[in-house]
């Protein structure tokens, strides 16, 4: 289950829109479960009268007559809700919602909190914080193909496309730390792109958002001033960026607040010492394919830079 | 110093050298660099010596005017690093030199600056003033004043802080520098900073107009000219494009980007200031020149800063203020509807707003702006300002980027094209205090050389194709021509030679960003090469080959 | 029938180059590059090296994104060059083989190309060599990027047409 406290499921509503969907569904199979009941009753009744007289004409017309208007009636019953339904999840919702732009590249969820102050704007990957019972607009983008964005406990799904960007908004109505992934296939790592959604209270959110805001925790020890330079001097600042340093990049993850991720690799290992030095040793063994290269390191230089990873909070 | 003047006239008042008689002007001697790169430099002459700076490796000649064919005495080689030109983005150009107390300043490619001894061409001091492996380069010619030589940085391309510098010209120590992004106190705005407009006044606003640390890769340079007044005791200058070329990557108004400064030259501290082009969208860099000049503007005797900005406006301000008086369009506009003189604020259009992964189409002017560096020359026996500069519109599809150290930091594929009428440069005189054109030469290339202009009511410009041309200041009617060896993209000077001949000499080398495509033996096949332009240059290398060879003129 | 055979079986082959993916290897550095043609006393031509990437179309593909996104274009734009030289054209002042690129990539050169060794992984080198190739057409076409994400203006690499190269630091104006 990896940091999520709330198994990731769209049966398990924690907001309006997951509600409307979840509510949708349980209408759908009812009617059809019923009618699913119905149907092998009649089936169930026919093989076991064993009635050998043909089925006189009238009966059989009727029947079929009345088979046909009850799944139109039922699917046109369907078409409402469901029309309804998208409406009410498709709803605009007002500014002064916290708005958060979602960019899916292969393989991993770039975030990035819009703020109408720019100094005020946070970055960071595969994790997103929201406040309990406020809107929250997410606007989508992809860098490259079109991936899905989907935390089933919130919302459906919601392609994102290239060249375009869409939006939608949605409300977490109670605290918890739910799993999103992708839903649409991308690529060899579709399978482990996944991302963890805090809602959290008010006062929570904005201490977590004032903490990414800040550069990077300056290393405070000789291991962790090593790890640092490591990191400055290494392949890592072609593709990375830690703010308060030189590495700017953006091809990966932005790092700055690396270690105080619920997971690494947008879902793929837990967020632990081992697992980073893991993950940077060979990130293709973890998750093959990736655009992340392995680094051949010694192992007190790789003990070095993980400790510094570990130190970003 | 390169711009004639601190006012930055680029004003002759010789007059032995007229209208009725440049006809008959011809090449009294010639001089060979021995560097083929872009040649943008002015020559300056002191005390019957002209000193020449060139491209890179930056060679400074010392000419003997006083003897036939102005043999070299000297020359001085600073010998910069050769890894420097992989940062410079716009070819390996140097603008020029100046001259203070027996000493020649200039600078050379990998941001050092140099004091060399007018007369034996010895080093005095040099001194680095910035780090070319962080993409800091130094082109510009600097200016001495009160004592102090100052110096601005190149390199808005590859994601530098920049600054501008000042060094004590007895030796070479920095005495102040001021960054042109961050906090407050490194981009020196105190208590007596008094911006005119209220968009420019706040606390630390070269860190708020930006996203978090963004301003540490800015950009912001100030590699164009310097003014100076000595009786506001105020430099003027403006600075350089903001880091990427991508505005999606760097929301806010990115101060202190295409801003010009009033400074003062002892301790560098900002007096006022006004954005031009708050959160850049074409690379219309504020660089260029700031004259100051001394009207009769609207009934009275005003302190005027005229600046032809990038973004096609022609500016006029009090200088003791920073307040816009006038700035109309001099040139072809479509992204912007106008400065509103109340707010001091550029209209942008947002169909022409660059958007990642989207390519905008004709977006006029392009991104060397309506004019880009090669400066002006404003004749006060006409009150006309000659203008030589480009008319090109550009498609532009801004890309995501990430800053790597040493590497560009830009994000942006550019495809230049001729603006409308379908030629490329022209050459204008513009009435200051009216503000409206009087006259225009279309050329077929951007005019990218400078301009001067004479008591003799002559204005000499160059061509990109190789011809050095005197038009007549008050009709721009052709009076004369020469073809010289290769295109010129330098600054033409007139000067009084030792035997009192009036001469006129220019630099002929085709090159800098326009010239790129020669200059760097580049591909017509990329219409994307040389940041878009390529794509508008694709006739060049049939008209120009690549040269360096300074040429002087007089009369027979 | 044994014709159909032949050719069906030479298409497989290439196809499987064209399209064989390994996360694992780690790249080969080149060993000796010389970049002139020069060879005194009866020297042996240097016998150009094949790149495992040259006919791997993802090795290609991940080359076109890595010289993105390892801001390549902001000197060298689409090919054409800029602040650095054009790598469409014919010319090559250190040597167009694939290592002699490899090489060139990797030391740097001393007229201003930055050396990338320790900072760009010998894998990603040899893609982006194998990319650089591609851009004067020496890239087999199956294999070569077909079509542009981005403005460029130019034709895609699998249709541009494959240049004669040759080390010289002679400007193109010197010899066309």
């Amino acid at each position: 289950m990896g940091p999520a406290t709330v198994a990731q499921s769209a049966l398990d509503p924690a907001g309006p829109q997951a509600a409307q969907l979840s509510h949708l569904w349980w209408v759908m199979f009812w009617v059809c479960t019923s009618v699913f009941l119905v149907v092998i009753a009649i089936v169930a009744s026919a093989v076991l009268r064993r009635n050998s007289e043909p089925t006189p004409d009238r009966l059989l017309t009727g029947s079929v007559a009345f088979g046909v208007g009850a799944t139109v009636a039922i699917l046109f019953g369907f078409l409402v809700i469901s029309f309804i339904t998208g409406r009410a999840v498709a709803s605009t919702v007002d500014a002064g919602a916290v708005t958060i732009t979602v960019t899916g590249q292969q393989w991993w969820w770039n975030v990035e909190y819009i703020d109408p102050a720019p100094n005020l704007r946070v970055r960071t990957a595969n994790e997103i914080h929201i406040p309990v019972g406020r809107p929250i607009v997410f606007n989508l983008a992809s860098r490259d193909v079109i991936h899905s964005f989907w935390v089933p406990n919130l919302h459906g799904k919601r392609d994102l496309i290239p060249g375009y960007q869409t939006s939608f908004w949605l409300q977490a109505d109670r605290p918890g730390v739910y799993r999103g992934q992708c839903a649409e296939f991308c690529g060899h790592q579709h399978a482990w792109m996944a991302l963890y959604v805090t809602a959290e209270s008010d006062a929570e959110y904005k201490r977590w958002l004032a903490a990414q805001r800040e550069p990077a925790v300056e290393p405070g020890s000789d291991i962790t001033r090593r790890g640092q330079e490591l990191f400055l001097k290494s392949t890592c600042t072609q593709c990375h960026t830690i703010r308060g340093t030189i590495a700017g990049a953006v091809s990966g993850p932005d790092l700055t607040h690396v270690a105080s991720r619920g997971s690494l690799a947008a879902g793929t290992l837990s967020n632990t010492r081992e697992h980073i030095e893991r993950w940077v040793r060979d990130p293709q063994q973890a998750k093959p394919g990736n655009r992340m290269p392995p680094n051949a390191m010694s192992d007190d230089d790789l003990h070095a830079l993980s400790a510094y990873l570990e130190s970003l909070k | 110093m390169a711009a004639k003047d601190y006012a930055n006239t680029r004003y002759s008042g010789l007059s032995e050298i007229t209208a009725g008689n440049v006809a008959s002007l011809k090449p009294a001697w010639t001089f060979s660099t021995g560097v083929l790169r872009g040649q943008e430099a002015a020559p300056l002459v002191v005390n019957g010596t002209m000193y020449v700076v060139t491209p890179y490796p930056n060679l400074l000649y010392a000419l003997d005017l006083t003897k036939p064919g102005a043999p070299a005495k000297w020359v001085y080689k600073p010998k910069p690093s050769a890894a420097a030109q992989g940062v410079a983005c716009c070819d390996t150009v140097n603008r020029g030199a100046a001259y203070a107390d027996g000493k020649i300043f200039f600078n050379a490619l990998d941001a050092h600056t140099i004091a060399v001894d007018a007369e034996t061409g010895k080093e005095v001091w040099k001194t680095m003033v910035g780090d070319f492996r962080r993409g800091e380069t130094t082109t510009m010619a600097p200016i001495v004043a009160k004592g102090k030589v100052i110096v601005g940085a190149s390199g808005g391309e590859l994601g530098i802080r920049g600054w501008v510098v000042a060094l004590n010209a007895a030796d070479g120590s920095i005495a102040w520098r001021a960054y042109h992004t961050g906090p407050d106190k490194d981009v020196l705005i105190g208590p007596n900073f008094k911006p005119f407009y209220a968009s420019d006044r706040g606390t630390d606003l070269g860190v708020s107009s930006w996203p978090p640390d963004a301003w540490k890769t800015g950009g912001a340079g100030a590699w164009g000219w310097i003014s100076y007044d000595p009786e506001l005791d105020l430099i003027f200058y403006g600075t350089a494009n903001p880091g990427t070329w991508n505005p999606e990557k760097r929301p806010g108004d990115n101060k202190w980007s295409c801003t010009v400064f009033a400074r003062r030259p002892d301790t560098g501290e900002a007096v006022w200031a006004y954005q031009y082009n708050p959160h850049d969208l074409f690379d219309h860099d504020a660089v260029n020149e700031h004259l100051v000049l001394d009207l009769q503007y609207g009934g009275q005797l005003r302190k005027l800063l005229v600046h032809p900005e990038r973004n096609g406006h022609m500016y006029v301000f009090d200088r003791q203020t920073g307040e816009i008086l006038s700035a109309e369009p001099y040139a072809y506009i479509n992204s912007s509807t106008g400065v509103d003189l109340k707010t001091g604020r550029l209209h942008m259009v947002d169909e022409k707003k660059p958007i990642t992964n989207k390519v905008v189409y004709d977006i006029c002017p392009a991104a060397p702006g309506a004019k880009d560096w090669q400066p002006t020359s404003f004749s006060p026996r006409t009150g006309m300002l000659y203008i030589p500069h480009q008319n090109l519109c550009h498609d532009e599809e801004v890309l995501d980027v990430g800053y790597i150290q040493g590497t560009p930091y830009v994000g942006a594929n550019v495809k230049m094209n001729p603006g409308p009428g379908g030629h490329r440069g022209q050459l204008d005189a513009w009435d200051v205090v009216n503000a409206k054109q009087v006259w225009s030469v279309k050329e077929s290339f951007p005019v990218w050389s400078g301009a001067v202009s004479t008591a003799g009511d002559v204005v000499f410009y160059g061509t990109m194709d190789g011809w050095f041309k005197a038009v007549h200041a008050k009709t721009g009617a052709p009076l004369w021509q020469f073809k010289v060896g290769s295109g010129v993209i330098g600054q033409p000077i007139t000067y009084k030679g030792p035997d009192g001949k009036q001469y006129v000499a220019v630099l002929s080398g085709v090159g800098g960003w326009a010239g790129a495509i020669v200059s760097g033996d580049l591909d017509a096949g990329d219409p994307t090469a040389a940041l878009g332009f390529v794509n508008v240059m694709k006739d060049l290398p049939q008209s120009s080959t690549k040269g360096g060879t300074l040429y002087v003129f007089s009369l027979p | 029938m044994k014709v159909v055979m032949a050719i069906l079986a030479v298409s497989v082959l290439v196809a499987c180059e064209r399209e064989k993916r390994e996360f694992h290897q780690s790249g080969i550095v080149p060993q000796t590059t010389p970049v002139t043609d020069l060879y005194p006393g009866g020297g042996t031509p240097h016998a150009a090296e094949r790149s495992k990437y040259e006919g791997n179309a993802y090795a290609l593909s991940q080359g076109k994104m890595l010289f993105s996104a390892y801001n390549c274009t902001g000197c060298h734009a689409n090919g054409g060059g800029g602040m650095g030289p054009a790598l469409m054209d014919d010319q090559w002042i250190y040597g167009y083989e694939p290592d002699q690129v490899y090489k060139s990539i990797l030391e740097g050169r001393p007229n201003g190309m930055p050396t990338f060794r320790g900072k760009i992984p010998d894998e990603q080198l040899g893609e982006i060599a194998a990319y650089v190739r591609s851009l004067s057409g020496q890239a087999p076409k199956a294999a070569a990027p077909g079509r542009d994400d981005h403005m460029s203006g130019k034709p895609a690499e699998s249709s541009t047409e494959k240049r004669s190269p040759k080390i010289s630091a002679l400007p193109p104006s010197a010899v066309q």
